[in-house]
């Protein structure tokens, strides 16, 4: 199976009444308050291209009104792209009739939203199985699976209750449960913890990394807190006034940030605590290293090593193999950076 | 603001003489209108049977074609005997069926969702209604009300969900609503004459235009409210647009049309008596009998019956919206309910125990009608001078002012300007244009009589409802305390009521503007306490921390901010007064109210169109000017 899951490219959105004029002032590279001013347009996703793996859990971070949701409204279909073209394993959604467009949105897709988006007059149960409903599946094979569902976002017993009865954080895994009720390939995630009372936000973030470690889901999940990005994301893309500035690992976001913008946010990310060795690693230059340590080690749990002992530690792979060599100068310049 | 004021020159400055200016225009223009056209009173009604002529001959033609147009026998003739086989099926049913079949029925189906209260309301409503001895014109009466509430719910739902989908439809259907709801419905009953005839199927037509609106509206509002994210949520997982709408929308929207619906329900039931007017029988004509033979506790007892209708017609309906299987009583209830239903039934079809027994009747409430005729004997110190003032110190005085002494175009520049000056030119045109055009009808006369006693009530209902109405609203438990009041007021038909009061006062205009003042401060005070009451706290607290006095934030706070709401109890109490029109006529009141009555009873439909137009123009005025006022007293709204 091909390891591309989703395409986006070349994706602009304009709201207002004159998109064509809009995209032009923009093809010029005027920014989006000039053109805003011009001709009252917002252009809400500025020429967006990205991939997502299969299986990967891809973050969009940015701020409020910076484009995320109106990007992934356009990738689900739920509001029509201005240009450009989104494929979900090689069909392109862009140029799908209304009828392909719900199979597709039935069999693949799903989507969690930042105020749940429950079904109020629904008990707990028949919000999950909502989407096994509108496909036409049984009643009593919905409610079985719904009831499978609950068991695993850990909501067994409330299935009768209406979602109002329940906590934000509760509600919030009735929305989870309803988007993998459909077991689909693809899930998309708008901000769905920011409603979230922190330490709820910290087990809900906890769960959904326990939840994709067991069921290796395409991921697209958007957020406007870095460190939930730094969390979850395997790859992140940072946006700014509809455009992406930069997409990247973690690490590469925070030794290597392509904009200004984007240093502004790693900046106060406590690096030790999200940089590796591999990360930070070099080639052996002389000097024998002592000891070795895991590609995945932290910096954090390497320093009171490395500031007992001057001398260099060896970085090895799972198989044992030396990869590079860890040392105090190298720490001390990503650190301060 | 960096504007200084201009330097003064002389007596007044050039901002003082903005402001005065409009004022200096209207007395001008009053004192040279008044001399020019003085020695000329009385509207020349130039287009007096310009309207009338036309719709006479097209109501001769319609009762002549009646039975023979293809318009009339290949769609309304088949539509009025489809609406009519409906309620004469309802009724059919209702009076076949034993007494305690329907009644056990009015508690079954709202027991049917474990809605224990709602069924035993519904049951003892009825209960009551056969207790005093007027189960048959009760049953008459809901069967009239169920099939105008069924149409209505049948053509407003769908309508409402069209116009939330559809933006532009709704734009087209506003003003229509807007001028259904405005328009008193007694209006509508003559034009429809023609075209339904006289009867029960007339009546469900008016009050099905008359209460339509709140269903479509509250459809509209209910399904617009639905949270788009719920929508989309839906949409990404493959809903189709049906499916959308069956499994959200309309389920989520549910509550709010329910609220339309009860209160398309209290609409329809201001109608019920009315109906009586073109004989569609039933608890009006009961309402008739005790006004005419001045039979308080009667009126009242009928009254209650028909708020008995209302009731089990509300209750129902709200079950039958129970869509939740959950919430249903076990099936096996179900079924032993529907069978006792049936066995009941049949037993009492065989034995023939079919009517409600004697066991009381109307003289139940014969007392109360002693009370009112001690309190006539009694409180003439106090009814006598109250009708007195009322009659020879504003209501005469003004209105021979107005129709012998002032020129006829003075009212047409004084309406004109008053709407300039809170609007602008375009409603100032429209104004002048309405009120020319009352008089161009031939209608001057009788619509400055009516005029001035909408405009009395409305000033009485204000003075009562505004201060009733901020007290309420800072004070939950007069509200609460209230409640129980309000409602009654509302829901009693108003010729009920107006009993005592024709007692008390005999005939004459000062019952008809007592009715209408008993009938129009419930919305004021109501809708003015929810405007006291939705003031944010915050702006209350902060008012409090620079030290003001409760006076000052009363006055300072709460009273500005409440404004536009206040003027929309405001409009509220006119539109009730306007509504109470009719009534007014049917106590003396004379002008327009009467005018229609005549035109009813002698299906005079050039009279009737003229006395509708008439009314429908002095409703529009009223309710543009103090909407455009409400306006005013809006804060500018953010960017
Ligand atoms: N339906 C719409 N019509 C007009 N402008 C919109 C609409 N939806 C979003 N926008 C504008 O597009 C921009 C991006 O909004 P959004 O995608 O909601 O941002 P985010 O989710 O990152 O907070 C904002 O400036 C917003 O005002
Ligand atoms: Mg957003």
């Amino acid at each position: 199976m091909d390891q591309t899951c989703l395409e986006v490219a070349g994706l602009w959105k304009v709201f207002g009444q004159k998109p064509e004029r809009a995209l032009e002032l923009a093809e010029k590279g005027q920014t989006r308050a000039e053109i805003l001013d011009a001709t009252g347009c917002t252009i809400a996703v500025r020429d967006v291209t990205f991939d997502v793996l299969r299986g990967e859990t891809f973050v969009v971070m940015g701020l409020s009104g910076s484009g995320k949701s109106t990007l992934i409204r356009c990738i689900a279909q739920l509001t029509p792209v201005t240009s450009g073209g989104v494929q979900l394993d090689g069909e392109a959604l862009t140029s799908m009739s209304e009828e392909d467009l719900r199979r597709v949105r039935r069999e693949k897709i799903s989507m969690v939203f930042q105020h749940f988006g429950l079904l109020p007059h629904r008990r707990v149960i028949d919000n999950v199985s909502y989407g096994l409903e509108v496909q036409g599946v049984g009643k009593e094979l919905r409610r079985e699976r719904a009831l499978g569902v609950l068991d695993v976002v850990g909501l067994e017993g409330w299935g009768d209750h209406y979602p109002q009865q329940l906590s934000g954080g509760m509600q919030q895994r009735v929305g989870l449960a309803r988007a993998l009720a459909v077991d689909p390939e693809l899930l998309f995630f708008d901000e769905p913890f920011s409603a979230l009372d922190p330490l709820i936000r910290r087990d809900m973030q906890d769960e959904l990394i326990r939840l994709q470690n067991e069921m290796q889901r395409t991921i697209v999940f958007i957020t406007h807190d870095f460190a939930e990005a730094i969390k979850l994301g395997d790859r992140i893309a940072i946006m700014k006034d509809g455009a992406l500035d930069q997409i990247g690992t973690a690490a590469e976001l925070i030794t290597k940030p392509a904009t200004s913008y984007v240093r502004e946010f790693t900046k106060d990310i406590p690096k030790a605590k999200v940089l590796t060795a591999g990360d930070v690693m070099h080639a052996a230059d002389g000097e024998q290293p002592r000891g070795s340590v895991s590609l995945l080690a932290t910096i954090d749990s390497l320093l009171p090593d490395l500031l007992t002992d001057p001398r260099p530690l060896a970085v090895v792979d799972d198989h044992g193999s030396r990869m590079g060599v860890v040392d105090r100068e190298a720490v001390a310049r990503v650190l301060d950076s | 603001m960096t504007a200084e004021a201009p330097p003064a020159t002389g007596l007044i400055d050039a901002r003082g003489l903005a402001r005065v200016a409009p004022w200096l225009v209207l007395i001008g223009g009053v004192l040279a209108l008044q001399l020019a056209f003085g020695s000329r009173v009385g509207f020349p009604a130039a287009l007096d049977t310009f309207f009338s002529d036309p719709v006479d001959a097209m109501g001769a033609w319609i009762r002549s074609n009646r039975r023979s147009h293809p318009v009339m026998t290949g769609f309304f003739t088949p539509l009025t005997n489809a609406i009519d086989g409906v309620i004469s099926g309802f009724e059919t049913v209702l009076l076949w069926l034993p007494w305690y079949s329907v009644v056990a029925a009015a508690f079954l189906v709202p027991a049917r969702v474990r809605m224990w209260r709602a069924g035993l309301i519904a049951a003892g409503a009825l209960l009551y209604t056969g207790l005093i001895g007027l189960w048959e014109p009760t049953m008459e009466t809901l069967a009239l009300m169920s099939t105008a509430v069924l149409i209505a719910v049948a053509i407003g739902v769908p309508l409402g969900v069209w116009g939330a989908l559809r933006p532009r439809v709704e734009k087209v259907m506003r003003p229509i609503l807007d001028a259904m709801q405005t328009i008193p419905a007694f209006v509508y009953f003559l034009p429809l004459l023609g075209f339904f005839g006289v009867g029960a199927v007339n009546a469900a037509v008016a009050t099905v235009i008359y209460a339509l609106a709140p269903v479509v509206r509250l459809t509209t509002l209910g399904i617009r409210q639905v949270p788009p994210q719920t929508v989309e949520a839906s949409k990404v997982f493959g809903s189709t647009r049906g499916q959308i709408l069956r499994k959200v929308q309309i389920p989520i929207a549910l509550p709010t049309i329910l609220t339309g619906l009860t209160q398309t329900i209290m609409m329809a039931l201001g109608i019920v008596v009315l109906a009586a007017l073109i004989g569609a029988g039933g608890l009006g004509e009961n309402v008739f009998q005790s006004l005419s033979q001045r039979r308080t506790g009667r009126g009242i007892a009928a009254g209650l019956a028909i708020v008995a209708v209302a009731m089990v017609l509300e209750r129902i309906w709200r079950s039958l919206a129970v869509l939740d299987p959950m919430q249903r009583t076990p099936r096996k209830w179900r079924l032993y309910g529907l069978a006792g239903l049936f066995a009941v039934t049949l037993a009492g079809r065989i034995i023939g125990s079919v009517d409600f027994p004697d066991v009381w009747n109307l003289t139940l409430f014969d007392p109360i009608d002693q009370v009112v005729v001690w309190a006539r004997d009694n409180l003439s110190w106090l009814t006598r001078p109250v009708n007195d003032f009322l009659v020879a110190g504003i209501i005469v005085p003004v209105r021979d002012f107005l129709t012998e002494s002032a020129a006829w175009p003075i009212l047409i520049f004084v309406t004109g300007w008053a709407m300039w000056k809170v609007k602008g030119w375009r409603l100032a045109w429209f104004g002048a244009a309405s009120v020319a055009m009352i008089g161009l009808i031939g209608l001057w006369e009788l619509s400055i009589n009516t005029l001035v006693q909408v405009v009395t009530a409305t000033l009485i209902s204000v003075a009562i409802a505004i201060p009733i109405g901020i007290w309420a609203g800072r004070k939950p438990r007069i509200e609460a305390a209230m409640g129980p009041i309000l409602d009654a007021l509302q829901t009693i038909p108003s010729l009920v009521y107006i009993i005592p009061v024709v007692i008390l006062f005999t005939v004459g205009v000062v019952p008809g503007i007592i009715a209408s003042v008993l009938y129009a401060i419930v919305p004021g005070i109501r809708i003015t306490a929810l405007g006291i009451r939705q003031v944010p706290e915050e702006s209350v607290e902060a008012s409090r921390t620079f030290g003001a006095t409760p006076r000052q934030t009363m006055l300072g706070v709460r009273i500005p901010l409440a404004g536009p709401t206040i003027m929309t109890a405001v409009n509220q109490v006119i539109m009730m007064v306007l509504a109470m029109v009719i009534i007014a006529g049917f106590v003396g009141g004379g002008g327009l109210g009467f005018e229609t009555i005549r035109a009813l009873t002698r299906s005079d439909f050039g009279l009737g169109f003229e006395v509708g137009l008439a009314l429908v123009l002095m409703a529009m005025i009223l309710d543009r000017y103090t909407q455009a006022w409400g306006d005013r007293l809006q804060p500018p709204s953010a960017v």
